[in-house]
């Protein structure tokens, strides 16, 4: 008995083809903001965002930001969930340096290529891009330091499996910094099983 | 669900207004729906 309120399958290919449209047309008509606006709306430091080219930013889609309640450090290992145009990965590869590795994971193959092409053409050689789903990342056991991602845990339809998952991937004692929306008014069941309001 | 699946130590930053002004707020809004930072430990 599947005791999700949606179709997990239905869901991610919906989800998919919404950050399709936001990484081929960042500036068209999305349910929420993106790019720069977006990033200074979430206190992202205008040091870091100012930095980058217009193509590493437009298509940035978070709700919030997993780095302000504490950076990451040189050296580490870090798991982007959901990674999409790499804005997140990049802004990670910052803080752990060319001694640290980010591997952004996205199930979105145009998300995956505009990261690959943002890393390469920025020399974030300690970036890589993968394809995958939260719900069985491509990372070995124990691999990162930390886990992080910004709204993309929201989109799953089975929240514990993917917690389940970054703790496998995470070494002991490992952490994870995310953002993600969170709702003060309950939803009524029906809502919950609209598959429309989740992605839009 | 953090602690549930063995995550300890978590804790709850500040909210951001994410869809304020965005086509979405009126949906946002009917569910007091806001960005929140997460962060937790791997117990």
């Amino acid at each position: 008995m599947n005791d999700l309120l949606v179709d997990a399958f239905v869901l991610r290919e919906q989800v998919r083809e919404k950050y399709r449209e936001v990484a081929s047309d960042p500036g068209g008509e999305h349910h929420f903001h993106t790019g720069r606006a977006l990033a200074a709306r979430l206190d992202y430091p205008a040091t870091i965002v100012d930095a980058l080219p217009e193509v590493a930013v437009e298509s940035f889609a978070g709700v919030g930001n997993p780095f302000v309640l504490g950076d990451l450090q040189p050296g580490e290992r870090v798991v982007d969930v959901g990674s999409g145009s790499g804005f997140d990965s990049i802004v990670a590869a910052g803080q752990v340096g060319h001694t640290g590795r980010v591997i952004g994971v996205d199930m979105t193959e145009e998300m995956l290529a505009k990261a690959r092409d943002n890393a390469a053409a920025l020399g974030l050689d300690q970036v890589e891009l993968r394809e995958g789903l939260a719900e069985a990342l491509p990372v070995d056991d124990g691999w990162a330091d930390v886990v992080i991602s910004n709204g993309v845990i929201n989109l799953c339809a089975d929240k514990a499996a993917v917690f389940a998952e970054i703790r496998r991937v995470l070494r002991p004692g490992g952490w994870l910094q995310f953002a993600d929306i969170a709702n003060g008014r309950p939803v009524p069941i029906e809502a919950m099983r609209d598959i429309d309001l989740w992605t839009g | 669900m953090l602690e549930q699946t063995g995550f300890v130590e978590v804790e709850v930053g500040p909210a951001w207004d994410t869809f304020g002004g965005a086509r979405g707020e009126a949906k946002a809004r009917a569910y007091e729906v806001y960005g929140y930072p997460f962060l937790a430990r791997s117990g």
